[in-house]
């Protein structure tokens, strides 16, 4: 067993999926040769071979195209983004294509692609490389998208990923890749996709959060814990299907929610927890439903950065104004 | 003299563009002192002085471009000129090895703190990736028998339960247990509690869960009154005294919003004792009527809820509560807090006590009250004076 980051999580997962099934392509800008932007595809394409690990041109519009087409024809390409502003022109091959196939051909194909990228700030890099586009792929119907927060869940989620048979989006969030490490045992095991995970039990406010928020989630958690005050802490893992069953479980128990995203408040995820609060678990909330997130604007360049990303100072003003009504 | 050559400041790249020299020719130069911004095709970079010594020559002015690998500066170098070139920069052979950043665009932050997820606590203990498992599988984790460590639940344990399909059958039916105990009780029926009996388990329920409740108790001489004197009316009256003394206790408290109301008149809540169960009638205004109408008023309530005919506007309303228990039996109580109203005054059973009097003993009667106040709503001096007050007005012949 070794203690591995996020990012190794990945490099694992992709190396065992194309160890366990010759149809798994991995393709991108940089991925063989360079061994992709962040290395995540370190050392496969030596692996491998260039057939199975390809470096395209920097055309992300093809990247997204060969992908959708490989996958209707039966193989299970995992497509690299180098950063999540980059993925914007994949979108119609991703929304008119990959996420309709099924649905298309009645369900004579399928499209068992992933595409796979670095998203979110927090690393000094320019506004498209540091956005959080969760919500627009979580709109796209026929699309899963999921987030993983610690080097297991990288590990095992991206297993479950490539394995499914139908088009998934794997954001990475590139703040944590090798912010800590985790004895994750490479024995091909996948863990749950459409279900939260909860990574606190407590019973007197729910947390939830995903990507690299969870780190600021936790830390919050760990202050309340402090003053005596136990919070559930849950990562979504999986946007889109929502499993709102443990959330809304939890708030049962609670009554309380505070909801923290690195994304714009405006129409984003939390939003959309939120208003099933407001519909399944209404009668259970002590307390409004607070949002701690990004604010509406580009994603400032990187002087500012850390002031637009909620901060455990944010999550704990939220948590504050929620205590104090209820 | 020294040359050092631009090294690969991104990961393959074949040249670099010269923003500003941060120094200029004959500068003395110290190990890493920024010395030249250059751009290249991710990022602007600050090249370090490689060397301690003066600076001799720059190749290029900004704005030229500087294939990786050919000279950028000229050095003379103090002492020994073998002095190691600074690791801060590679070395001037761009194809040597050099440490990777991980990135190409900012800075990834490593850390190695080691990750260990909290076990779920409460009666099954499993990890967050196993309880999703769980969820997925829609398996209950008390079907499963744990096999890890520490009675720790591991994934195959979830998905042998999943498989197995069906419960085991030691687990515990899922059916309301309420069932089975009315089968077992040896004599009897269980039956549904109904009407003013249900409505008085609600309120005493809500009563015990919001209200911190105090009690005081002390006897009040009632040896001056008369032997017909109206027990009721003059409890009723004590009690206006009291609040006059201490308006507080003639209070609602609504301990959500953290508001008090106090009253300006006084409708005192009487406790009947039915069949059905116990109901508070209201008695309305009792500071603005004199004992025959006060009298008029109790008749007309206690008739009125024997024959289950109190008007529905005569069960609210009530700002303090009576309880008159004694005529049957008991002293003291702890009697129980209506809200939102904050005091509830109970008198026990009349006795005779032997008083210590100036020149000997004598017999008197007594009237034990009971007064049990919200201790959110009221201090216990304020609480004090009232039932002081009361006392002092119960001992009084009229």
């Amino acid at each position: 067993m070794a203690e591995i980051t996020l990012i190794e999580g990945i490099t694992l997962a992709l190396a065992r999926a194309m160890e366990e099934d010759p149809s798994v392509v991995v393709l991108g800008e940089d991925v063989g040769v360079n061994g992709g932007v962040f290395r995540a595809t370190a050392g496969l394409q030596a692996k491998f071979g260039d057939q199975r690990v390809l470096d395209t041109p920097l055309a992300e519009v093809m990247i997204a195209g060969m992908s959708v087409g490989m996958a209707a024809q039966g193989m299970k390409p995992v497509a690299e983004a180098q950063f999540c502003g980059f993925t914007m022109p994949m979108i119609d091959h991703i929304m008119c294509h990959a996420g309709r196939m099924r649905n298309r051909t009645r369900g004579r194909l399928s499209c068992p692609m992933v595409l796979r990228f670095p998203s979110g700030g927090g690393i000094h890099a320019p506004e498209h490389h540091s956005e959080s586009p969760e919500a627009i792929f979580g709109h796209m119907p026929g699309i899963r998208v999921v987030i993983p927060s610690s080097p297991g869940r990288a590990y095992g989620l991206l297993l479950a990923a490539i394995r499914d048979p139908d088009p998934v989006i794997f954001m990475e969030p590139k703040r944590i890749y090798r912010w800590q490490k985790e004895e994750v045992v490479d024995d091909g095991e996948e863990l749950p996709l459409d279900v939260c995970f909860t990574l606190r039990d407590g019973s007197d406010i729910t947390l939830v959060s995903w990507g690299a928020m969870i780190k600021e989630t936790l830390a919050a958690a760990d202050e309340l814990a402090k003053r005596g005050i136990h919070a559930e802490v849950i990562d979504v893992a999986t946007i889109s299907p929502l499993d709102m069953d443990t959330i809304i479980e939890s708030v049962q128990k609670t009554g309380r929610c505070v909801i923290i995203q690195e994304a714009p408040k405006h129409c984003g995820v939390a939003s959309e927890i939120a208003a099933h609060l407001a519909d399944a678990g209404l009668y259970s909330l002590l307390a409004p439903v607070k949002r701690v997130c990004g604010y509406d604007t580009v994603m400032p360049l990187y002087r500012n950065e850390m002031k637009y990303m909620p901060s455990v100072r944010r999550i704990m003003d939220a948590i504050e104004e929620v205590l104090e009504v209820s | 003299m020294k040359t050092f050559h631009l090294p690969d400041l991104g990961e393959g790249l074949p040249d670099a563009e010269i923003v500003e020299w941060l120094v200029k020719e004959g500068d003395d130069l110290t190990l890493d002192q920024p010395m030249v911004s250059m751009e290249t095709a991710k990022a602007v970079v600050e090249v370090p002085s490689p060397f301690t010594g003066k600076l001799v020559k720059c190749y290029g002015q900004a704005g030229d471009v500087i294939q990786t690998g050919a000279p950028l500066a000229d050095f003379e170098v103090v002492g020994d000129t073998d002095e190691p070139p600074s690791k801060a920069v590679a070395p001037v052979d761009a194809k040597a090895p050099r440490e990777d950043s991980g990135t190409v665009v900012g800075n990834v932050q490593a850390g190695n703190e080691v990750l260990q997820e909290t076990l779920s606590v409460g009666q099954h203990k499993m990890t967050p990736a196993v309880r999703a498992l769980a969820k997925k599988l829609k398996v209950d984790p008390a079907w499963c028998t744990p096999t890890g460590k520490n009675g720790v639940i591991t994934a195959q344990d979830v998905k042998k339960a999943a498989e197995s399909g069906v419960r085991p059958a030691s687990a515990p039916p899922k059916t309301a247990p309420t069932k089975t105990s009315t089968s077992s009780v040896p004599s009897g029926q269980w039956e549904p509690i109904k009407g003013t009996r249900r409505t008085m388990a609600r309120a005493m329920t809500e009563s015990h869960q919001q209200v911190v409740p105090t009690t005081l108790m002390d006897d009040a001489d009632i040896h001056a009154w008369s032997s017909d004197e109206d027990i009721t009316a003059r409890l009723i009256r004590a009690l206006w005294v009291g609040a006059q003394a201490e308006p507080g206790l003639n209070a609602w408290f609504n301990g959500a919003e953290g508001q008090r109301l106090v009253h300006r008149s006084m409708h005192v809540g009487m406790a009947v004792d039915t069949p059905d169960g116990l109901m508070v009638a209201a008695l309305k205004d009792v500071d603005k009527k004199d004992r025959q109408a006060l009298r008029q008023d109790i008749n007309r309530l206690r008739d009125n809820a024997i024959n289950r005919s109190i008007p529905a506007d005569e069960l609210k309303d009530f700002t303090i509560v009576l309880s008159n228990f004694g005529k049957f039996a008991g002293r003291y109580a702890t009697p129980v807090i209506s809200p939102p109203c904050v005091a509830i005054v109970a008198a026990g059973k009349l006795r005779h006590e032997v008083v210590p009097v100036l020149g000997g003993i004598e017999a008197h009667r007594m009237m034990p009250i009971s007064l049990t106040f919200d201790h959110r709503a009221c201090t216990g001096g304020e609480a004090a004076r009232f039932l002081q007050a009361m006392l002092a007005d119960l001992a009084s012949p009229t």
